[in-house]
């Protein structure tokens, strides 16, 4: 496999884009092409689909013709820990509000950072809440729920 | 001519209220905010503050819009300059001469310059777009649906071509917007298409939202890869105003690179993203000592800025004109603009003429409060680029939540904003880029009806779009540009302008 793949990067893209556009044709099987005359909702999206399949394909056959840039290592850090404090944030904010979930998001999203440092974080992530409840529930009237704690009845 | 000066004046009234002005100026101000983050580029920025124009009227919606635009590519500009980390594309060639200015101690300068030559450019450009928005408008209203189709795939066929690295793989990314696009309920029967049962589909994906997720956030994930290694110019900022002898050598190039930037900014498919690298090359070239460039030369950051503003502020042409948005920021133009109701498109000037007037006079206002405003705000600036990465991107995210939430208060929405950020973060490992996915995307949906329209009237007939003369030159002009892009020598050259 290896000396065969020239261009590890574009084989992998290739496969992927032929992955997506199987799905998507799969996805739209059940609807109708419909003719040229009167589109049906399946003519768009399973015509360019398998217009991403063919591009895929030439990625691919390309990858074994010509040298390639390899793969590009991966970091796990920064990602995971961004994307678990979008889900805190989701979360929090309809049970909790934004007091509790934008503070506790941040500090979540600041262990992403390999430089992370605790004091600052923290009182970043305290200082940015109350100005973003001012700024963007106060002064832009934005529908944001502040503070929702059930067991106490409290609602701001 | 009469016309034109009274359609001006008539707009300027609408954008000259005291809630208007106050408005574009609070638009200005986020807009270089959020703008000014490093890695924070134009489409991440108005994604991010795109909902909090929702409250408003539409004309002043449209008017914080603007201002918000013109202080993200401001912003753009001030971080490229005194950080060397260009938020988007087009603002690289100013971080060649700007950075090096501002190491020299003329950070001030180049700011100021940046900041004078944008002035400018923005106001030629308004100009140009009121002169061009009559007519244009004139030729949009006997374009059918077969013509809209052909000039949209000519718009795509530049965006290929434009677009950084690998042909096949901008192609592909463009026909992955249009796919993306199609989710949701079809527009003539009503069906879902790829939800896959999921009610949250089925309002398909929101333009902010993509916008945010795939230039936002996947950019936070590149940054956080490498330990930060950033130096805010030390030292001052030395004074901003240009002395008699450096606004003698950019004079010229300021008004080279507001023409360049103004005509290739107009063409759909993201021809303003060449004005800066076309003035930079065009400026290296008639220099007398070529030498200097890289070194803090001044028409270097005034040549480009100007370029890259009235670029910018052309691009505005067919969006108006003809409801076709050129580039990715555009797009979210057209997202905010359907957000609130109006369909852009040549109907606009002449069902809402004080929204349209109104818009273009309150580019030009956004263009001064820049200069008068924000200018003197450097120092402001300056303290918030000195915030550590390992803090601000922290704050990026939070806004980036917030922003999405209050599209629709759809907590799904935050999700998808996740897996869109991780898309984003897998498409730049493997070398796609993003901004040919969202103009695909915001395109597709209207391609999809011109195309059925289009064939309805023909009743099937496919040669319709070679049979109308206009049509098929658009296509060829297409065909055109791509067999271009193929050609290897040409190819050759279009890297080298990128590389530089």
């Amino acid at each position: 496999m290896r000396g065969l793949i020239r261009a590890p990067q574009n084989f992998w893209s290739g496969l992927a884009l032929i992955a997506f556009a199987a799905f998507a044709v799969w996805g739209v099987r059940n609807l109708s092409q419909g003719t040229l005359t009167s589109i049906g909702p399946a003519m768009l999206p399973r015509w360019v689909a398998i217009g991403i399949g063919l591009c895929g394909l030439v990625l691919v056959i390309g990858s074994f013709l010509r040298e390639g840039r390899p793969l590009e290592r991966w970091h796990v850090r920064g990602p995971l820990f961004v994307c678990l404090a979008m889900l805190v944030f989701a979360f929090g904010i309809r049970s909790f509000g934004f007091l509790v979930a934008a503070p506790l998001a941040m500090v979540v999203c600041g262990i992403g950072s390999s430089e992370v440092r605790w004091r600052e974080l923290l009182v970043f992530a305290l200082a940015l809440t109350i100005f973003c409840v001012g700024l963007f529930r106060y002064a832009l009237n934005q529908p944001i729920p502040v503070l929702l704690l059930p067991g106490l009845a409290i609602e701001i | 001519m009469f016309d034109f000066v009274s359609h001006l004046a008539f707009g300027l009234g609408v954008a000259l209220t005291p809630t208007n002005v106050a408005l574009c100026f609070v638009g200005c101000l986020l807009g270089t905010l959020v703008g000014v983050l490093p890695g924070v580029g134009p489409i991440a920025t108005i994604a991010i503050l795109l909902p909090i124009t929702f409250g408003l009227e539409p004309v002043s919606a449209l008017i914080m819009l603007s201002g918000i635009y013109y202080g993200a590519q401001y912003g753009g500009s001030t971080s490229s300059i005194l950080l060397n980390i260009p938020g988007e594309s087009s603002a690289v060639v100013t971080a060649l001469d700007g950075h090096q200015m501002a190491r020299q101690g003329r950070a001030g300068v180049a700011l100021g310059i940046a900041a004078i030559g944008s002035f400018f450019a923005g106001t030629v450009a308004t100009v140009v777009i009121a002169a061009l928005a009559g007519p244009l408008t004139e030729v949009a209203l006997v374009f059918g649906p077969a013509e809209y189709f052909s000039l949209m795939v000519m718009g795509l066929a530049f965006a290929v071509v434009l677009a950084r690295g690998s042909i096949v793989k901008a192609i592909a990314m463009i026909l992955v917007g249009i796919l993306l696009s199609t989710i949701g309920p079809d527009l003539t029967t009503g069906q879902n298409r790829l939800t896959f049962g999921f009610a949250w589909l089925s309002d398909g994906i929101e333009i902010a939202v993509l916008g945010m997720g795939l230039f936002g956030i996947a950019e936070v994930f590149r940054n956080l890869e490498s330990v930060e290694r950033r130096e805010v110019v030390q030292g001052t900022i030395g004074r901003l105003l240009p002395g008699a002898e450096e606004f003698r050598q950019s004079a010229k190039p300021i008004l080279r690179g507001t023409l360049l930037g103004g005509v290739l900014g107009i063409l759909p498919g993201n021809g303003a993203v060449l004005g800066p690298f076309a003035s930079y090359t065009l400026e290296k070239k008639l220099a007398d000592d070529p030498d200097r460039f890289g070194r803090g030369a001044i028409e270097g950051v005034a040549g480009p800025e100007s370029a890259n503003n009235a670029g910018a502020q052309t691009s505005f042409i067919p969006l108006l004109t003809l409801g076709i948005p050129p580039n990715a920021v555009m797009a979210l133009m057209v997202g905010a603009m359907t957000l609130h109701g109006i369909v852009p498109g040549p109907q606009v000037m002449t069902k809402m003429p004080e929204l349209f007037w109104g818009l273009i006079a309150s580019m030009w206002i956004g263009n001064l409060m820049l200069l008068v405003i924000n200018l003197p705000l450097i120092g402001l600036w300056v303290r918030l680029l000195k915030v550590p990465y390992r803090v601000m991107f922290v704050g990026i995210v939070l806004f980036c939540c917030i922003g999405v939430y209050s599209l629709n208060r759809e907590i799904v929405d935050i999700v998808i904003l996740m897996v869109l950020a991780l898309v984003g973060y897998t498409l730049v490992k493997f070398d796609f880029e993003p901004a040919p996915l969202t103009l695909g995307f915001v395109l597709g949906k209207m391609m999809e009806e011109s195309l059925r329209q289009a064939l309805i009237i023909s009743r099937g007939s496919m040669m319709t779009f070679v049979e109308r003369p206009v049509s098929a030159a658009l296509l060829i002009a297409a065909v055109l540009m791509l067999a271009v892009a193929i050609v290897p020598k040409i190819r050759q050259g279009r890297d080298v302008v990128f590389v530089e």
